[in-house]
């Protein structure tokens, strides 16, 4: 059985810093493996030991998310090989032209029997790119994934639903979307990091593969910060529980939030 | 008739604010429902133009009707197709925006009609900053939903649709017997994160919450990691969005993860024993203490 | 030269502090405030490769350089000082005299158990009456038919009694001081072999460092390492890597200490504004940003002479002692910015405060270091 990660390596808005001009400025943060891909790996290789599957990670984005230190970030946390498209024209692309570049490498890679992603980018956060990938592939997709098992064409899945867990039975290649807290990711040992230098990094060039283009185009005008309702900041001396109570009660009472 | 909207429903008719956003683009709006026909029979009657129902059998999640979905928005392609956020219309979203190559923007402000295309106020990157977007060509936006109005009289026909569905059935259902929250609706909401130390806690915080007449949410640690309630209760960035009148964060640290589920309240309250948490620098009033001795006081200063 | 860690050293870094993060800073308070051995810790540690991390794999280890070994005992440290030196004892005193003074029978049946943290080791040297002044010490090696015969008591001897294995340093020729000291692999097990009682620290807390004893205790032949009176080379050679890891240890309680003085300068409010906008405390702030990173510096250039096959005893020393003394400036100086708060139980400030003093003292004291350091400046 062939199993695909697709995975992202981006920066946390965490770390970047926004303008008075709403411009965003990137250049303090450092990127990493997006917050969740590490849960979708570890629940894509839990399974791809149950079942001795082969397990490739996959990323496509613009400068910097074919770095050695990228692929062996990735390849350390239990992927068997990775396949990278890196390409400027990526940088800042939407989740459609994303997972239409997915889905030409899963195209090529071949004989792919599931695709997993985390359940969504620390940056764009859209939970877009595995359905719009699915869509592309003709495959069905599933949120919310907390449980896989089965094996390649029938696969047993969990997931998550408001108020409780649905079991599904899932027939042919699928595209799941792991769920936040699906998995506890491993931390990557030293022998695993070490090793991770030695497994395979395929860059694959976007000018070779055949993504149909857009028609739709996007293009950015301008930049602005969200109006941000301002706070009142104020701090109210709480070494008296109850008097603090008491003031906080007033208060809000005065403000007509109570 | 050349529908200028198309509206993607799955489960449940929520879909008030697309309709209302589709409509406000001019040009005809149309509905296609991947649900049971309830759901259509609900969106038939709200005021739209046209309902296509893609009928499946009873086991088959709507995620599965991605097909007659994809079908169905491409046989008429429209400007905007437009779903609401929840994972089951994603995936169909997902596929009409693959079968149209459209565009696809998730965190619209506003939606103005451009020429053939539209212009998106796009919020971006944990809701930082705000893109203006101009969009030529197909663009399917995820929107908050909301609750479905009911436009009177007999409704639009219900136009069956018959794609067989992608192979996806339910096998089992269980519920874990959390309350399910209300938080879309509340106007006070009462958030605990990691300063709480035990589940029986809890106890305290449901006491306030009668006090106060409030819902209780978490953060993303006491939802997933600690399980103490139900993950419709978290508040965040992958969860939900709220603006009650009051949220009163206790114990939560004020990470942008939490608090940009928060921007649209208009009041907040944090306690935390951490002078150096970032919560009180967007909260409006802040107490540093101990939850422990607080929460129990503000409980008995309301009654 | 350059002053870029490679790829597996940024990754191993940043693995090392999410382990640290998730796993061991959440129990260093408790294990100070209860003086309690980090137990639990011991197993992860082994999972994560981190017990014999420069041993060759084929002996256990995880193969990596000298220079990751060093900046995980730091992000260890950063997180619990215990935890470091636990880590940094076992793998550096312990492992490292018996893989370069072991014969191959001896590096078979102890070096893969430690490197992959099944087994945890200790080093025995120091005494009542002989710290700084090893080669005083009075602890004997009597030879006998079967082996030897070991009699004398060691003090602050850390890991026991957890240890399973330790390198005891004892006189097989007391008449020739120094030169008639040797060096043996003692197992925990062993008749005559005891452990005292725990010793109650101002720092370190978590780190067990009770006095042992021997009384006629028994052992092998082959239990001894080395040459007959090599022992105090073996010793003094053992603690020139050792204190290397020390300095990592210190550079990690110095770098917490400074975080930690940068996160509250920046909430604290005074007169109005952060005290971080305050002249006073920036010049605090820039002097500790300073000398930790020269202290880094430091640590760094003495584990990459080991990668580079390089002298490194004077590097070593000038690391530790400078990396030793920055820890305890900067914790104090971090107290100083905390003010009454950095006082008290609730900020971790002064738990790095009393763990930095130690680094001062052992594996060398600084004076040590100094006569190393002036012994080859002056030559």
């Amino acid at each position: 059985m062939r199993i695909v990660v697709a995975y992202k390596w981006t920066c946390d808005p965490e770390e970047a810093t926004v303008g008075a001009d709403g411009t965003v400025d990137w250049s303090r943060a450092k990127p990493g493996l997006s917050a969740y891909d590490p849960v979708a790996i570890e629940l894509a290789r839990q399974f791809a030991d149950a079942t001795g599957a082969e397990l490739i990670g996959v990323t496509v984005g613009g400068k910097g998310v074919g770095t050695p230190i990228a692929a062996k970030a990735a390849l350390g946390r239990g992927l068997d090989r990775v396949v990278i498209v890196e390409d400027a024209s990526l940088a800042g692309a939407g989740p459609s032209e994303l997972a239409a570049v997915l889905a030409e490498v899963i195209r090529q890679i071949g004989d792919v029997d599931l695709v997993l992603t985390g359940d969504s980018s620390v940056d764009v956060a859209a939970k877009m790119v595995p359905t719009v990938l699915a869509g592309t592939l003709g495959w069905p997709a599933v949120a919310e994934v907390t449980s896989i098992s089965g094996q390649a064409g029938e696969l047993r899945v969990e997931r998550a639903i408001p108020g409780g867990v649905q079991v599904l039975k899932v027939r042919g290649p699928a595209v799941l979307a792991a769920a936040a807290d699906a998995a506890v990711p491993r931390i990557p040992g030293m022998k695993d990091l070490l090793a991770a230098a030695k497994k395979p990094a395929e860059h694959a060039e976007l000018a070779a593969l055949t993504v149909p283009a857009r028609a739709a185009v996007m293009t950015v005008t301008g930049w602005s910060r969200p109006e941000r309702k301002a706070r009142k900041g104020q701090l109210i001396d709480a070494s008296d529980p109850a008097q603090a109570a008491g003031e906080l009660i007033t208060a809000l009472r005065q403000a007509d939030a109570l | 008739m050349s529908v200028n909207a198309w509206i993607v429903v799955g489960d449940q008719p929520t879909v008030g604010n697309l309709i209302a956003v589709a409509r406000s683009l001019g040009g005809p709006v149309g509905a296609v429902v991947a649900g049971p026909r309830s759901v259509a029979e609900t969106v038939a009657a709200s005021g739209v133009d046209q309902v296509l129902w893609c009928s499946a059998p009873a086991d088959v999640p709507a995620e599965a009707n991605a097909p007659a979905v994809a079908d169905a928005v491409a046989a008429d392609p429209p400007r905007v197709v437009l779903a609401g956020r929840n994972p089951g219309e994603r995936v169909l979203l997902g596929a009409a925006a693959a079968r149209l190559k459209a565009a696809v923007l998730t965190g619209a402000r506003s939606v103005t009609v451009d020429g053939d295309g539209v212009v998106v106020v796009n919020a971006v990157f944990g809701d930082i900053a705000e893109q203006t977007v101009a969009v030529s060509g197909p663009v399917a936006l995820l929107l908050d939903g909301g609750p479905i109005p009911s436009a009177g009289g007999t409704g639009v026909p219900i136009e069956e649709v018959c794609v067989p569905p992608l192979g996806v059935t339910v096998t089992e259902t269980r519920m874990h017997g959390f309350d399910q929250a209300d938080l879309s609706s509340a106007r006070r909401v009462i958030g605990v994160g990691r300063g709480l130390k035990a589940r029986e806690d809890l106890t305290m915080i449901e006491e306030l919450a009668r006090a106060l007449e409030a819902e209780i949410a978490c953060s993303r640690p006491v939802a997933e990691g600690l399980n103490w309630m139900g993950k419709d209760r978290y508040i965040g960035s992958s969860g939900a969005r709220i603006a009650p009148r009051l949220y009163l964060a206790i114990g939560i640290s004020g990470q942008l993860q939490h608090m940009v589920g928060l921007t649209g309240a208009e009041t907040i309250v944090a306690i935390n024993t951490d002078p150096n948490a970032a919560v009180f620098s967007q909260a409006d009033y802040g107490l540093v203490g101990d939850l422990y001795q607080l929460v129990p006081a503000i409980t008995a200063a309301l009654k | 030269m350059d002053f870029e860690l490679t790829d597996e050293q940024q990754l191993i870094r940043d693995a090392v502090r999410e382990f640290a993060e998730a796993e061991v800073a959440p129990i260093a308070a408790e294990i100070d405030r209860n003086h309690r051995f980090p137990h639990e810790l011991l197993p992860r540690l082994a999972e994560m490769n981190l017990m014999g991390m420069p041993y060759p794999e084929k002996l256990g280890g995880a193969g990596a350089d000298y220079l990751s070994y060093v900046i995980a005992v730091e992000e260890l440290s950063r997180a619990c000082a215990s935890t470091g030196v636990i880590l940094s004892a076992h793998a550096s005193l312990a492992t490292w005299p018996i893989y370069k003074f072991g014969t191959e029978a001896q590096q078979e049946r102890y070096v893969p158990d430690m490197a992959s943290g099944r087994r945890l080791g200790a080093f025995a040297l120091t005494e009542p009456a002989a710290g700084t002044d090893a080669g005083a010490g009075t602890a004997t090696a009597t030879r006998h038919a079967d082996g030897y015969v070991l009699n004398g008591s060691k003090m602050f001897i850390t890991n026991a009694p957890y240890a399973e294995v330790y390198i005891v340093f004892a006189k097989t020729d007391p008449d020739r001081g120094a030169r008639g000291m040797s060096a043996f692999i003692l197992e925990k097990d062993t008749p005559g072999f005891s452990v005292g009682e725990a010793e109650h620290k101002l720092g370190i807390r978590g780190s067990s460092t009770p006095p042992i004893y021997f009384t006629d205790c028994h052992i092998p032949g082959e239990a001894l390492l080395g040459e007959e009176g090599e022992g105090f080379k073996i010793a003094m050679q053992t603690l020139d890597g050792g204190r290397i890891g020390i300095a990592a240890q210190a550079l990690g309680i110095a770098q917490a200490a400074l975080d930690a003085a940068v996160s509250y300068a920046k909430e604290r409010v005074q007169f109005g504004k952060p005290i971080a906008s305050l002249q006073a405390i920036q010049w605090m702030i820039a002097d500790m940003a300073t000398e930790v990173d020269a202290a880094r510096l430091l640590v760094y250039r003495a584990a990459s002479c080991v990668d580079n096959g390089r002298p490194y005893s004077t590097e070593g020393a000038m690391a530790k002692l400078f990396a030793s003394e920055t820890a305890t400036r900067v914790a104090g100086k971090a107290i100083q910015i905390h003010g009454g708060y950095g006082y008290t139980e609730s900020y971790p400030v002064e738990r790095n405060y009393r763990d930095a003093k130690i680094t001062e003292i052992y594996e060398g004291t600084s004076e040590v270091q100094r006569m190393v350091i002036s012994r080859s400046a002056l030559r």
